[in-house]
């Protein structure tokens, strides 16, 4: 019974924990723009995130060691060091869109200004992490994160018409109106929505901290291949919400308030106050979980002590890392920086920074001296090899795309 | 090179591959610095060795600003190594083992300092957030 309980909490945790403030805002603002044309990217990003996450979670149980370790050792200092600027700037990014979100969302409750609630929301996040223990955190953030599954519901409340959903999301590249370098623009934000590197970062540095085994790695592929999907899902429902009820009015998602007004529309006060519930949920687990991200990587390239697993005296360099991120947070959304462009800036770079990440973790599941008899197995390389040029194609096609379409406007 | 521990008889290690960017653990296995570069003892500079000049030998695992020089050339003077002997090494495997505590060398000042002078001073900085839990993960002692 146990075992059942403590498997339907991973599942339920993963499919709160997977959605962050990229994904609500890239896919409403998606759905908006081109109806269900790009709902393909999301069912690629989500294949892709499970192939990977299952494998840096075998990484970490299996060898005790956690992603960034293994970077370094396998390619050296000089490509280590590079990779860990771009991914700590664009966890950086990340984490202040987080927290922007977090602000955005009670600015909705409150109807006080945002940036009021940036530094409470910063100071939240810090205090979980200095205090609250890492199962509990996780667990509860993803738990009240679950309220998202509102957008579902108010997609079937729209009554929309379903075989008109079906036939944009099956008929594959249509641009309507749109250009078609913007149309592949969205492809790579919503694919480096799908994938952030933080999720590798904090799962193998999570699996580490909840001290997982082999015992735990069929637990841990359950998590992710049930949990990862459904959150997926709820991807597709805020893309359809937003395609039935913004993109016949030709509203284009600039604001958080807009990624929920089709929610309003299908089930009034209610449904809106629970999804707001799910957006600071959710963005406030993505906080944490990016604020730790950007300490893992660092004292991990370093050798630091670091989880938080240790008292904060234990593992004194990494709190100090996490704190100075979360000011220079609360700095860079004080200057009055739009989260949203922040959040789907961020988006962008997490494609451009993808390979740096995954094909560590790829050379090291392929390496018997750390990996033993859990080594990938054949076909799991074979897709995850395809998922290797995939990823360079949007990596390499992020940078132009944004300039040509001057971040899809 | 061969290392001659106890615990693994005679062994060929490859710098590269077995030693440098490698996690070292303390006596504990606590984490300590990830080794950044080596010292070696001196070989007589310039001209031809004699014979007879035994083979350098690794005498200390360094870590800090040293990793600077690794990315981008040059090197450090030899009073600004942070190092640790390579007499304290008891094990060389996946990560490189210490016999001794990481408090008691020179790699973990930086992590000293900003525990005394910030983060013990904050409030509930040696508060341990697992000690309910008793798999022996927590705490290895002064947890407040």
């Amino acid at each position: 019974m146990r075992k059942v309980l403590g498997l339907a909490l991973g599942i339920l945790t993963a499919i709160g924990g997977f959605l962050d403030i990229g994904d609500l805002v890239t896919n409403a603002v998606v759905g908006s723009r081109f109806g269900l044309s790009l709902g393909w990217v999301v069912v690629v990003g989500v294949i892709g995130i499970c192939v990977f996450a299952q494998m840096a979670g075998r990484v970490a149980a299996v060898s005790g060691r956690a992603t960034f370790e293994l970077i370094r050792e396998r390619l050296g200092p000089r490509v280590a060091v590079l990779n860990l600027g771009a991914s700590f700037l664009i966890n950086l990014m990340t984490l202040t869109a987080e927290v922007g979100g977090v602000a955005l969302a009670i600015q909705l409750i409150t109807s006080v200004s945002y940036l009021l609630w940036v530094p409470f929301a910063a100071v939240a996040v810090w205090l979980v992490i200095w205090r609250v223990r890492f199962t509990i955190m996780e667990n509860v953030a993803g738990l009240v994160g679950l309220c998202l599954i509102g957008f579902a519901v108010a997609l079937f409340l729209l009554n929309p018409d379903w075989s008109d959903l079906g036939r944009q999301a099956v008929q594959g590249v249509s641009t309507g109106t749109e250009k078609v370098s913007t149309y592949w623009f969205y492809a790579v934000a919503l694919f480096g929505a799908a994938m952030t590197p933080y999720e590798v970062f904090f799962f193998s540095s999570g699996a580490v901290e909840e001290g997982w085994t082999v015992k735990d790695l069929a637990q841990s592929r359950a998590n992710v291949l049930v949990g990862f999907p459904l959150g997926g899902a709820l991807s597709l429902a805020i893309a359809g919400c937003a395609a039935v009820v913004l993109l016949p009015q030709l509203i284009a998602v600039t604001a958080l308030s807009q990624v929920m007004l089709p929610v309003a529309e299908a089930g009034g006060k209610i449904l809106l106050a629970f999804i707001i519930l799910g957006v600071v949920a959710a963005t406030f687990g993505a906080a944490l979980e990016t604020t730790l991200s950007a300490g893992y990587t660092i004292a991990q390239f370093f050798g630091w002590p670091w989880g938080k697993f240790r008292p904060p005296a234990k593992a004194a360099r990494f709190h100090l890392l996490m704190i100075v991120c979360l000011i220079l947070g609360i700095g860079t959304l004080l200057t009055g920086v739009d989260p949203i462009t922040v959040t789907e800036i961020s988006v962008v770079f997490s494609a451009v920074a993808l390979p740096l990440t995954y094909l560590p973790i790829l050379i090291v599941a392929n390496d018997p001296e750390y990996m033993g008899e859990h080594v990938n197995g054949r076909t799991l390389n074979g897709i995850a090899l395809v998922y290797m040029v995939i990823i360079l194609i949007a990596s390499i096609a992020a940078i132009p795309l944004l300039i040509i379409t001057g971040a899809g406007q | 090179m061969t290392t001659g521990s106890a615990d693994q008889g005679s062994r060929f290690l490859d710098a590269q591959l077995h030693l440098l960017d490698r996690q070292v653990l303390d006596v504990a296995g606590i984490p300590v610095a990830v080794v950044d570069d080596l010292e070696l003892s001196d070989v007589p500079a310039g001209g031809e060795l004699p014979v007879d000049t035994p083979p350098p030998v690794i005498t200390a695992l360094l870590s800090g600003p040293v990793l600077g020089t690794r990315i981008f050339g040059g090197r450090p003077p030899k009073s600004r190594r942070h190092r640790t002997p390579w007499t304290a090494v008891s094990k060389v495997g996946v990560v490189i083992s210490l016999a001794i505590p990481g408090e008691t060398t020179d790699l973990t000042w930086t992590e000293r300092w900003v525990r005394d002078h910030v983060i013990a001073r904050i409030p509930g900085g040696r508060h341990d957030p697992e000690r309910k839990q008793n798999d022996g993960s927590t705490s290895k002692g002064g947890g407040s």
